[in-house]
């Protein structure tokens, strides 16, 4: 997928007439496998801008640190981009009308961080692995779902398996197997904090991680406050999650995190569903843990 | 067991409240002595310690008074989590405590100046242990001016000392502030920084100590500079977020230098120099 | 020479892990890291001598991610400290660069010097010995020697492995690493070997000036461009193997518990947050310049060297790209 043209083109046009304040794209780093977020101010500018097949970024979390400004700005958003953008908007953090949303329509991209990764001599690699990024092998929604414009053509899903397959396998375990198997993985976590970060539904203006009066959850790497900390996270990604997968991808010891929010999105969509979040944006419409229906289930209380 | 200091740093004494006064609705002064008697380490006017109300956290507060070898004073305003639950214990309470710590205000050099001071709320505390050391060493000095300012009358701390005891001292000027108009109050009503400028205190051979809220120090400094007062001649103490008071944990620096070990004092000259990120 | 054989390199670990916890760089399952022969698991885990470098740096041996420094417990107004005192194990690392055995030399400017000793940290370095990889084959992303480190000679060293056909020259430096070569004296053989040769640098920058430099540009705009798109994830403070910032809490229940210290990242707004609500840094660009300038020009005017070795871990692992080689490059430039 290569884009970059187009973009440029769509850029200039936009703060030329004076339509945007900036434009949210990539630019390209040191290395050809190395394309970086880039935010775009001046007509000059535009031509940094790519958008090629390692714009991985989810673009949508930059959106945040501009949410109580008043510019107004352009922002590129493949599929689960623009997901991340109907989050922002059905949380109430960030203005429609501010919003000039460049749809672009994916095929697929690759890792930079992987690939970065891997030439780097960290890891043992006999020939770097050039394909698609992980998240990109089960997507479904390669369309944007919100834009103002769109470029390029019409993609069919990816995923046609089961993307709860892996899910399936651990619900079969018993819940000793399954407890020992997330306590593995998550007592490797440094409590860096990057998913949080890297995550568009995290928007938080103080996350209950950082709150003092009381501490929830203590900051020793312990397994147990590791342990509280994902599980939390996930709750409150419940209902809310859309599969984006930066969380997964930024995590410096590779912990498989996508399996604990799966785990949730297939439970809120039998429960409360059918449900899948982000995929439309209508004004004033909640996610549905935010919203109580006297017939919702709970014989799981 | 007596304090910290050599043998781990990181590690405090234990101390006992022994008295607690509550000088405004959220500023208490806490009166320490060590469990064998005594204080738990000498301090030098303007040097910190910490306080631990040990299960809670602990707070780096500046000593307000180190008395002989009787006790330590710190007057604590109720802000976070851990001030919350120091003001709520009794007389009798254990606390930790370690220190000293920093650089404390420059007595020596300070000797035979007149000195100002100027202060904003619980910005009183660090500036009352020179205040007081001034006093006990009344001929090393010469004019003492104090000028405070708070929110309002309730809000102003150590009123005993402002209002009878400071005022008797020899050569000594009191003058105090309060931002609005109240019932009750007919003294002067108005900013610190304004007020300032209205005393107009003649710059020569005087030595200005400032502490308060960070925008009001930052007001104050504009005014003295105007008044023509020197950067030399201008003294502030600073105020961060600590954790290990030892200059190690990195949080507290203003550029290279951290405000628990090189600072908290800090002359205009010096400050100038630093970043502005304070 | 004495000559270490890669033949002989799990027994001479088996024999040094009888008296010490020898951490060497292992691929743990998904992470790569410096764990413990003590735990080494055939099934699960790759032991890691003739890579470049691991993610996870060794710093968390002399500074543990977590490491508890008292207990006590309350009884109505009463209250009693006990300072942990638990005999700490001898502790040897292995095959670690000289990037690191930098970042352990930086660990102990700051907790050894400048008047306080930490005595948490001391008594974890005194007890450890390092055994470092001379490094002949500097990767995509090292820059270490433009940073002042030998790749070949670390200094801080105790021995160093130099690495031959079919295993290391075994170069002793210190006492300590004399006291260490002892207990595996006749697993070594003596042979001449001929060293590699020192690959040339892809990487280099050039530091010199660069502190002087900064010292003026506190407003530089290149700040403001730099930091837009950093996350203030907290990653680059994690793997770096000079980053030291921490946090002490603690950790109570009813009328016992113990305070802790953890490390903690200056990237977070909780960092300089104060109880009255006032934060010197709130702005994530503020945060950004902070680090950068702590650790180009703050540290080098307080403790003389830079506080980057050049082991290009955060280069790597940035999700938003950032490279601390490109803020040296503008610096130079500018």
């Amino acid at each position: 997928m290569n884009y970059t043209e187009k973009i440029r083109e769509i850029a200039a046009r936009l703060l030329e007439n004076g339509q945007v304040d900036m434009v949210i794209a990539w630019e390209k780093g040191d290395q050809e496998y190395q394309t970086v977020p880039y935010i775009a101010r001046t007509v000059d500018e535009v031509s940094h801008i790519v958008c090629d097949e390692y714009s991985i970024h989810n673009l949508s979390n930059i959106l945040l640190r501009y949410r109580d400004g008043k510019e107004k700005i352009a922002i590129v958003a493949k599929g689960c981009d623009s997901r991340g953008i109907v989050r922002l908007l059905e949380d109430n953090q960030i203005k429609r009308d501010r919003l000039y949303i460049i749809g672009i329509a994916c095929d697929g991209v690759k890792d930079p961080l992987r690939a970065m990764k891997q030439h780097s001599g960290f890891e043992k690699v006999k020939e770097p692995e050039d394909g698609l990024a992980a998240k990109c092998l089960d997507c479904r929604q390669p369309n944007p779902v919100i834009y103002d414009e769109l470029v390029g053509e019409e993609q069919a899903p990816r995923g046609e398996g089961d993307r709860f397959a892996r899910i399936a396998e651990l619900e079969q375990m018993s819940p000793d197997e399954r407890y020992k198997f997330f306590e593995d993985i998550l007592s490797t976590c440094i409590r860096c904090y990057a998913c949080r970060q890297a995550c568009v539904a995290c928007n938080c203006r103080t996350c209950i991680f950082d709150e003092t009066r009381p501490q929830w959850v203590g900051r020793e790497t312990s397994t147990s406050d590791n342990m509280m900390y994902h599980l939390v996270r996930a709750s409150h990604m419940a209902g809310r999650c859309v599969e984006c997968g930066e969380c997964e991808r930024v995590c410096p010891v590779n912990i498989p995190l996508m399996l604990i929010n799966r785990k949730l999105i297939k439970d809120v969509n039998e429960f409360f569903g059918p449900y899948e979040a982000g995929m439309e944006y209508v004004e004033g419409r909640k996610p549905p843990l935010s919203v109580y229906r006297e017939n919702d289930p709970d014989d799981f209380l | 067991m007596h304090n910290c200091s050599c043998e781990n740093p990181l590690v405090p004494g234990i101390v006992e409240v022994v008295k607690i006064i509550d000088e405004t609705p959220d500023v208490k002064n806490f009166y320490v002595r060590s469990v064998d008697g005594g204080v738990p380490f000498n301090v030098m006017p303007g040097q910190l310690a910490m306080v631990s109300l040990i299960p809670v956290g602990e707070g780096m507060f500046s000593v307000s008074w180190q008395e002989e070898n009787d006790h330590l004073e710190f007057a604590i305003k109720r802000t976070g989590l851990m001030t919350d639950e120091l003001h709520r214990i009794e007389v009798g309470q254990k606390l930790g405590v370690r220190g000293p710590y920093g650089n404390g205000f420059p007595v020596e050099e300070c000797k035979g100046k007149d000195m100002l001071f100027i202060a904003g709320g619980i910005g009183l505390a660090p500036l009352r242990s020179f205040i007081k050391y001034c006093f006990k060493h009344r001929e090393d000095y010469g004019k003492i001016t104090i000028l405070y300012g708070s929110r309002s009358a309730a809000d102003l701390c150590f009123k005993d000392e402002l209002f009878e005891k400071w005022p008797q001292e020899k050569d000594t000027q009191v003058y105090v502030t309060i931002d609005n108009p109240e019932e009750g109050w007919d003294g002067h009503v108005g900013f610190v920084p304004a007020y300032l400028e209205e005393l107009n205190p003649n710059p020569e051979g005087t030595i200005a100590v400032i502490c308060g809220p960070p925008i009001m120090i930052k007001f104050c400094l504009q005014s003295l500079e105007k008044m023509g007062y020197s950067d030399e001649q201008v003294i502030t103490t600073l105020e961060m977020r600590m954790k290990c008071g030892i200059g190690k944990c990195g949080r507290c620096n203003i550029g290279s230098e951290y405000i628990c070990l090189d600072g908290p004092v800090f002359n205009l000259a010096q400050l100038k120099k630093l970043p502005p990120e304070w | 020479m004495k000559v270490l054989k890669i033949g002989k390199i799990e027994q001479v670990l088996d024999r040094l892990a009888q008296q010490a916890e020898v951490y060497v760089p292992m691929l743990r399952g998904q992470q790569s890291g410096f764990f413990s022969w003590n735990t080494y698991d055939e099934g699960y885990d790759d032991l890691m001598f003739d890579i470049l470098n691991v993610y996870q740096s060794p710093k968390h041996v002399v500074l543990p991610q977590t490491e508890k420094m008292y207990s006590f417990s309350q009884e109505g107004q009463e209250i009693k400290i006990d300072v942990e005192t638990e005999q700490i194990t001898p502790k040897i690392i292995m095959g670690i660069r000289s990037c690191d055995v930098r970042g352990i030399e930086h660990l102990d400017d700051v907790f050894l010097t400048k008047g306080y000793v930490d005595q948490f940290y001391k008594a974890r370095r005194d007890k450890t010995t390092i055994i470092a990889s001379a490094c002949y084959n500097p990767g995509t992303n090292c820059f270490c020697e433009s940073m002042g480190v030998n790749p070949t000679d670390p200094e801080a060293a105790d021995i160093i492995m130099r690495e031959i056909n079919g295993g290391y020259v075994w170069d002793v430096k210190t006492e300590k690493g004399e006291a260490v070569t002892k207990q595996i004296e006749d697993l070594l053989e003596e042979q001449d070997a001929e060293l590699f040769p020192l690959k040339p640098f892809l990487r280099k920058v050039n530091y010199e000036g660069v502190a002087e430099k900064l010292k003026d540009m506190f407003e530089d705009p290149m700040w403001e461009k730099f930091s837009e798109p950093c996350q203030t994830c907290g990653i680059c403070t994690y793997l770096c193997p000079t980053c030291y910032c921490f946090d002490i809490q603690v950790k109570a229940w009813g009328e016992e518990g113990y305070r802790f210290r953890c490390w903690d990242s200056c990237m977070y707004r909780e960092y300089t947050q104060m109880a009255g609500g006032h934060n010197p840094r709130e702005a994530a660009k503020e945060r950004f310049r902070n680090r950068f300038l702590h650790k180009l020009q703050f540290f080098t005017e307080r403790y003389g060297r830079p506080l980057c070795t050049g082991c290009g871990r955060c280069v790597v692992a940035c999700p938003a790209g950032v490279s601390i080689i490109k803020i040296i490059d503008t610096v130079k430039e500018a």
